[in-house]
This record gives C-alpha cells, sequence and structure tokens, in this order.
C-alpha cells in the first residue's frame, strides 16, 4: 500500500454517490505490470478491495489485467454481500483507467 | 479473538450488573405467577411489580402510578407520541421535535407526517443544542406535543428541557390545554439526576438495558392527567396502558437495576466522568487532526464523540475491534450510498467528518488501564489508516 515512487501509470477514482476513493499507481514494463500499490478511503471492502487488486496484478500481463472483471476481484477475496459490491466496481474502474492508452506519461 | 476485551460502547447497551441479575433469577424460578391472578402465587408476582415501579418512579421523582412498564424505549417512544398525538387529534395536529431525535422519535414523527401530522424539526446549530426560543417561535395553538430528547445519544449534549417545560407551562397557564412536552431520556436515565416536576416533562422513556438491566425491559412515564391511547390493547394491564401479561422478571431487574442506579449515580457519574475525560485528553495530545462532536460543557459524562480526518469510521471501528475495543459509528455505507449520521450532519460538519466519527462510552466497570489500552491501540488504528488514505496526500 501506498504512494509509488516512479509510477508511470495513476489513476484515481471516487465513487460520486458515496465518496470511497481508490488511488492506482503502477510501475508498467513494456507487456506487463512490474509493481501496483494503492490508497483507499472508505468503507472496509474498499480497502480491501484496493489491497485485493494490487495483488492480482502484480507480475502480471497488461493484455490479461484487461480481462479482469468485477466478479473475478470478489471470486479472489472470497466474496461481499451484495450492498457492497460497488466497492469492487470501483477498484476494477480505478484499473481500467490507470490503463487507459494516453492517460499517463509512458 | 483478540487477547484483550475492552467495552467502550456503553451508551449501546450496558453489561448487566450481577446483583441486578441474581434478582431477576430467583424472580425468574421463584415468581412465575400470572400478576393479573387472584391467588397468592399472582399476589407474590404483583407485589414484586409494585416494589419495581417504586423504584422506577423515584429514579425520576415520579409517582409510582405514573410508571408504565413497556418492553423498551422504542416502545415508551411510539407509545408516548402516537398515545398522545392520536388521543389530541381533536386539539390539534401540530409536532415539535429536534433534528437529532433518536429513529423510534423521528420515525414516529415521519409516520405521523404522512398521516397528515405537521412537523416542526428544530435545529441544533454547531454545539448540538436546541434553542428554547426556537421552540417558542415555533409553538402554535394547533401544536398537542413538544418531544425533544434529554440527552443525545450520539454526542451526548444535554437538551434544555427543563427551560422548554416552563415553557409549555406558560401556554397551558394561558389556555393550550392540550399541550404536552415529551422527553426520550433513555440516555441520561440513571446517568443524570432527574425530577419529572423540575423537567416540567409530561412523558417521560427510559430503557432499562442502558442501566445495566437486561435488555427487552423499559418504561414510560406518563403524568397524572395525560390522556394517551394505549397502542397494545386487550388486557387491563398497566392502568389499561400496555396490555400484555407483565415481564415480570424483567420488571424486577429494571426495578434493582434503578435502585442502584439512584444510590450509586454520583459515584457512577464522576467515575465514568474521569475516565472520559482522561481519554480525551490523552486522544487530544496523541492523536492530530481530530475534531470532538458536541457541546463541551452540556453533555453525559460518559459519552465522547470524535471525528478523524481523512478517514472512515467504519474502518477504524473494525480495526479497533480486531484488537479487542469495542466501539461504534452513527455513519453506514451500504449499496453504495453514503448514510453519515444525521446527528453529526446536523452540527453542520462536512461529509467526511462525518463519516470519519466514532462514539466512545465508558461504563461503571471500565478501569483506568482500558482507557490507556483504546488509545494506544486507537492512535495506531489511525495512523494505519492514515497511512492507507488517498486524502492525507498532499494537495488531495
Amino acid at each position: 500500500m501506498g504512494e509509488l515512487p516512479g509510477a508511470n501509470a495513476i489513476a484515481d477514482e471516487t465513487n460520486p454517490i458515496c465518496g470511497d476513493r481508490l488511488r492506482l499507481s503502477l510501475i508498467i514494463t513494456g507487456d506487463h505490470i512490474e509493481t501496483a500499490r494503492y490508497l483507499a478511503y472508505g468503507c472496509p471492502p474498499t480497502l480491501v478491495c484496493g489491497s485485493v487488486l494490487t495483488e492480482l496484478i502484480t507480475g502480471k500481463y497488461i493484455a490479461e489485467v484487461k480481462q479482469l472483471t468485477r466478479a473475478d476481484l470478489l471470486e479472489a477475496m472470497g466474496g461481499l454481500p451484495s450492498r457492497k459490491h460497488h466497492a469492487a466496481a470501483l477498484a476494477i474502474e480505478t484499473l481500467n483507467k490507470a490503463l487507459e492508452p494516453g492517460i499517463n506519461a509512458d | 479473538m483478540p487477547s484483550r476485551r475492552v467495552y467502550l460502547d456503553n451508551s449501546a447497551t450496558t453489561p448487566v450488573d450481577p446483583r441486578v441479575a441474581a434478582a431477576m433469577a430467583r424472580a425468574v424460578v421463584e415468581t412465575f405467577g400470572n400478576a393479573s391472578s387472584v391467588h397468592g402465587f399472582g399476589q407474590q408476582a404483583r407485589a414484586a411489580i409494585d416494589r419495581a415501579r417504586r423504584e422506577v418512579a423515584a429514579l425520576i421523582g415520579a409517582r409510582q402510578n405514573e410508571i408504565v412498564f413497556t418492553s423498551g424505549g422504542t416502545e415508551s417512544n411510539n407509545l408516548a407520541i402516537r398515545g398522545v398525538c392520536e388521543a389530541t387529534s381533536a386539539s390539534g395536529r401540530h409536532i415539535i421535535t429536534s433534528a437529532i431525535e433518536h429513529p423510534s422519535v423521528a420515525g414516529v414523527c415521519a409516520q405521523l407526517e404522512k398521516r397528515g401530522w405537521e412537523v416542526t424539526r428544530l435545529p441544533v446549530y454547531g454545539n448540538g443544542l436546541v434553542r428554547v426560543e426556537d421552540v417558542a417561535a415555533s409553538l402554535r395553538p394547533d401544536t398537542v406535543l413538544i418531544t425533544v430528547m434529554l440527552a443525545n445519544n450520539e454526542i451526548g449534549t444535554i437538551q434544555p428541557v427543563a427551560e422548554i417545560g416552563a415553557l409549555v407551562r406558560e401556554k397551558r397557564t394561558a389556555g393550550q390545554r392540550h399541550l404536552w412536552l415529551h422527553t426520550d431520556a433513555v440516555q441520561a436515565a440513571g446517568r443524570l439526576r432527574l425530577n419529572v416536576d423540575e423537567l416540567g416533562c409530561d412523558l417521560l422513556t427510559m430503557s432499562g438495558h442502558k442501566l445495566y438491566a437486561p435488555k427487552g425491559i423499559g418504561a414510560l412515564y406518563v403524568r397524572r392527567g395525560v390522556r394517551l391511547h394505549g397502542q397494545n390493547v386487550g388486557g387491563h394491564q398497566e392502568r389499561e396502558r400496555r396490555a400484555g401479561t407483565e415481564n415480570v422478571p424483567g420488571i424486577v431487574a429494571f426495578g434493582e437495576a434503578a435502585k442502584l442506579a439512584r444510590e450509586e449515580l454520583d459515584e457512577r457519574s464522576l467515575h465514568d466522568r474521569r475516565l472520559r475525560d482522561k481519554f480525551e485528553a490523552a486522544v487530544s495530545e496523541r492523536i492530530p487532526d481530530v475534531l470532538m462532536n458536541g457541546d463541551r460543557e452540556r453533555r453525559l459524562a460518559h459519552l465522547s464523540n470524535i471525528s478523524f480526518r481523512f478517514i472512515e469510521g467504519e474502518g477504524l471501528l473494525i480495526n479497533l475491534d480486531l484488537e479487542g475495543v469495542a466501539v461504534s459509528t452513527g455513519s453506514a455505507c451500504s449499496s453504495g450510498t453514503l448514510e453519515p449520521s444525521p446527528v453529526i450532519r446536523a452540527l453542520g460538519v462536512n461529509d467526511e467528518l462525518a463519516r470519519g466519527s466514532i462514539r466512545f462510552s465508558f461504563g461503571k466497570d471500565n478501569i483506568e488501564a482500558e482507557v490507556d489500552y483504546a488509545v494506544g491501540v486507537l492512535a495506531h488504528a489511525v495512523e494505519r489508516l492514515r497511512a492507507l488514505s488517498p486524502l492525507t496526500l498532499v494537495g488531495h
């Protein structure tokens, strides 16, 4: 966790309704994610989603990471009550934003 | 299970006093008769209820026939508000309440509003206190009920009920005969020395489990002369105000707890205040960026409500629970919708501070070493969550 020094891809997303916020910083080398860190504000599931997400994507090919869905994340963390699914949605949204071409300096 | 457990949620409920539990256990086994029965078994139960009623009445300076036993605070609030409004609807349909009432008061008012009553909700400003002049300005000829809590359950602020009571008496003397004052004293009973005549209230709600009795027992004080429609009908119990066979063990427990509360009130109050003040001083010294919510003076001695900047209350609560420290937060996040505590919001604080608010409430069984432990755990948890929070980034 924390802010990754030397990150070359950063995304910072906020759920406009509840105010939960996730910030993802990545070091992307060639076709894969070398390192990933997160910062999170919000209910406990949001903090956990940030943590599980960084574990899931570290060392993985970008093509593979782009296929990740909310359901994959929920499965990896052992499930969440449906009223907390928005935490996983925020995590996937932040990830996709970080991987958007042209958003971050490469 | 953590190695140590520290209970700092005495406003949610209190541990049952062993002396209360012993009295209750005896009643369960020995006083099983139905208090409505004419025979000796029934009369034994009736006598036990009468003794308990005297103790509960004595706790608030009431007459014993002014006490109606109920299942708890929520039922008492329902009975008081709906009972009075139904009985007086011919005289008017306007209710005055505050913006920070417990859901069992706010909910009944909202329900009556849907059925055609008008409800004025008084603001509490930055300090969490209702202003008597706002009550006076809101009074109308068709106002039949003012319901303002005695002490708030989240921030502990003590409302000017006696001043409102004086105003109500003035209005009644001037001819507004159907104006009644109800106060939810669930947090205050057993913690503040109360007298219904000094308060000038006509109805007052109490709950057993906030004063070291078990859950499932409460009472409503109803001043002689107040017209009230019973909500539970189908029996003569509690002077037709609450039908149903009496919960004798619960009533006995409440009576014992009320007696102990009256005898030990000053001592408990000093004890709670000492722990609370020690806690707040340590928090102020060790944790930066905190905001203490609610008026500093006019508040209950056992309670502290603190907002921690940059972090969210639920996460902090769970971190504390993992270390065995039990507290509560009034805010909740569900289905992606933020529900910050309406009480903290009513103080005018922003969403971030409302979400980061935690209530610590002390009780007679807490000891100083627990305060030290809790502060240590708290400082560590706040630091951890802040290290994780994007809100602490420069220029967030």
